[in-house]
């Protein structure tokens, strides 16, 4: 009886059975596997890109794979990786490693920069006010300007309410987010429950339940519900945007498209509309990459930018005279309304 | 199947307190132990993450009622804490879990000094992995329920005239059901859709091959009685095309303290 038990107890301890992950060898062959794996089960958008450009993930492993060598260095083994993940064209994919962090970067190096600080400092003078990383101003005309450049900037509710408070004498705003290369997506939702007076229905979002290219879950709807006992705008509203309003800043621009009192001016956002996910490789080097796609309302994907209602890039002319020219697109069509 | 392993949980609890003897001997014990885990969860990383691990664990044994006394109560709290790295040195992990058992076991009297015990075990477990590099995905809730086969032997014996009490037991998660999120689904998703339906999973041996194990060796030194252990905890799960495993073992010591409780009123 005893020498049964103990069997049984052995047998126990012995064959539970592990579970485990296969993990590639720590050579230039297993990190490149692991990384094309990596993006080839958990990037949402090979077959959107494949439809758009014609990606074909299994041609790019074939491709840079012929690239590799045994006794290449760790810098030629990341730039091999690093220009494959350029393949995806999207600024969302980074590979970081302790000497450099890689980068897509033509989304807004190939275009208008359509924005400078230093043309933005005449607007905004030298007596604006500044919290909770927005810079605010009532400009000449009685129109109020906003400068929100970064989402990873918190902004609280007190906050808005003292900023859009000062500015209710005003006729129109301009709510700037050019150069705003993203953040929180929480504070998209955030400041554009400022601009809505019913629930508004700004997308969908959508991610991968298993490792297939079409392993998605049905689209979930997202809605922007009306801040309650808080400041609203009620009046017309300008959203600047330029290519460098990415990620969270193009989600904004989404939602605010679908405001009543709100239109886009200024150049294409630079799009970025994965929701971020982070791996690894077995060097230790980290990945970053889209894994959880946002759409429009109408399912549209958001990935590569939103045109704005109004294109308008900022001309030579009037930079040289210190004018914006997107700026005063946006006074123009607000004291219109 | 998901609300009928509910139900079953809550009668089991509803029973299982009703039996609780009033008038027993309650042994309670408190261990501190430290030990090495090694951790997997994929939804953060395919990479496993090892490190030194801190654990507490408290315990309550008393007989109750039922059967002529042959049926022992056991409720075991248990927590740890772990400081994790990866392989490269480049990322951490920190890993807490929280796990609280509610065992009845019938006593199979075997000899003098041997007996082994066998009975279901409710296991709650409630905690979480955070990797301090990732971006959407930092974190990842480990929240579970089990109903266990729990089984001990238990052996007394001396040396010259000291004595000691060697224990071993075992608890094997049967079923239970598991919170998880999907394959590449953001904890945001869940926060707007409130629909947490999905991430309920059922589990059982197929997809939760785990096992807790305990040894532990009690004796007295003077007046104090002291025990020393080691628990070999293997907790493991393939859910949502999601693999996850922690594999601890720490060594144990504490102290060992007997209670008869009266009831004055009697």
């Amino acid at each position: 009886m005893k020498k049964k038990i103990f069997l049984y107890l052995l047998s126990l301890c012995l064959f539970s059975s592990c579970i485990t992950e296969d993990i590639h060898d720590n050579t230039p062959q297993g990190n490149f596997d692991a990384l094309w794996q990596a993006i080839d089960t958990k990037y949402c958008f090979l077959d959107y890109k494949h439809e758009e450009y014609g990606l074909d993930w299994d041609e790019v492993y074939r491709r840079y794979s012929n690239r590799l060598t045994d006794d290449m260095t760790k810098k030629q083994l990341f730039q091999v990786l690093a220009e494959m993940l350029e393949e995806l064209r999207d600024g969302h994919v980074n590979l970081v490693s302790a000497h450099e962090i890689s980068q897509y970067r033509e989304w807004y190096d190939q275009y208008p920069t359509n924005f400078i600080d230093t043309i933005q400092r005449i607007y905004l003078g030298k007596d604006y006010k500044t919290t909770a990383g927005i810079k605010y101003q009532v400009l000449e005309d009685n129109i109020g300007y906003i400068y929100y450049g970064s989402f990873s900037n918190a902004i609280g509710e007190s906050n808005l309410d003292e900023v859009l408070n000062e500015l209710s004498i005003c006729d129109g705003l301009i709510l700037d987010i050019r150069n705003n290369g993203g953040g929180l997506l929480t504070m998209s939702e955030t400041l554009a429950a400022r601009f809505t007076n019913e629930r508004v229905l700004t997308g969908y979002l959508r991610y991968k339940t298993g490792p297939g290219h079409n392993d998605f879950s049905s689209p979930e709807p997202v809605y922007v519900e009306p801040a309650t006992d808080r400041v609203r705008w009620q009046k017309p509203v300008a959203v600047l945007t330029n290519r460098h309003a990415f990620s969270s800043a193009n989600d904004f621009a989404n939602k605010m498209r679908q405001m009543p009192n709100a239109i886009l001016i200024g150049d294409k956002t630079g799009g970025g509309s994965g929701l971020p996910f982070s791996s690894e490789l077995p060097n230790g080097w980290s990945i970053r990459f889209s894994a959880s796609p946002i759409y429009d309302p109408e399912m549209n994907h958001l990935e590569f930018g939103i045109e704005p209602d109004i294109k308008v890039n900022m001309t030579s002319e009037d930079m040289q005279r210190g004018i914006d020219t997107i700026i005063e697109t946006a006074r123009i069509q607000l004291k219109k309304k | 199947m998901k609300r009928i392993i509910l139900g079953l949980f809550f009668l089991w609890a509803c029973i299982l307190q009703a039996n609780a003897q009033k008038d027993s001997i309650i042994t309670r014990s408190t261990l501190y132990g430290i030990g090495h885990t090694n951790i997997l969860d994929t939804y953060l990383s395919p990479m496993e993450y090892t490190g030194a691990e801190l654990r507490i664990l408290r315990e309550n044994m008393r007989k109750t009622k039922y059967k002529d006394g042959k049926i022992s109560r056991q409720s075991m709290f248990q927590a740890h804490i772990s400081m994790l790295g990866n392989k490269a040195g480049t990322g951490s992990e920190f890993y807490f879990l929280a796990n609280w058992n509610l065992a009845y076991h019938y006593q199979f009297i075997l000899g003098e000094n041997l007996k082994l015990l066998a009975g279901p075990n409710l296991d709650l477990n409630g905690g979480m992995i955070y990797n301090q590099r990732n971006s959407n995905n930092p974190v990842n809730a480990k929240t579970y329920a089990n109903l266990d086969a729990s089984g001990m032997a238990i052996y007394q014996f001396r040396i010259k005239d000291h004595p000691f009490v060697l224990r071993y037991q075992l608890n094997v998660p049967l079923i239970g059901l598991m919170f998880s999120p999907e394959y590449g689904q953001p904890y945001y998703e869940m926060s707007i859709s409130k629909d947490f339906g999905k991430n309920i999973c059922f589990t059982s041996l197929h997809n939760q091959p785990a096992i807790r194990q305990f040894l532990t060796l009690d004796f007295s030194i003077k007046k104090t009685n002291l025990r020393l252990g080691y628990v070999c905890d293997i907790q493991q799960a393939k859910v949502n095309h999601l693999k996850s495993h922690a594999w601890s073992h720490a060594f144990m010591i504490g102290f060992v303290k007997h209670f008869h409780l009266v009831n004055p009123y009697k």
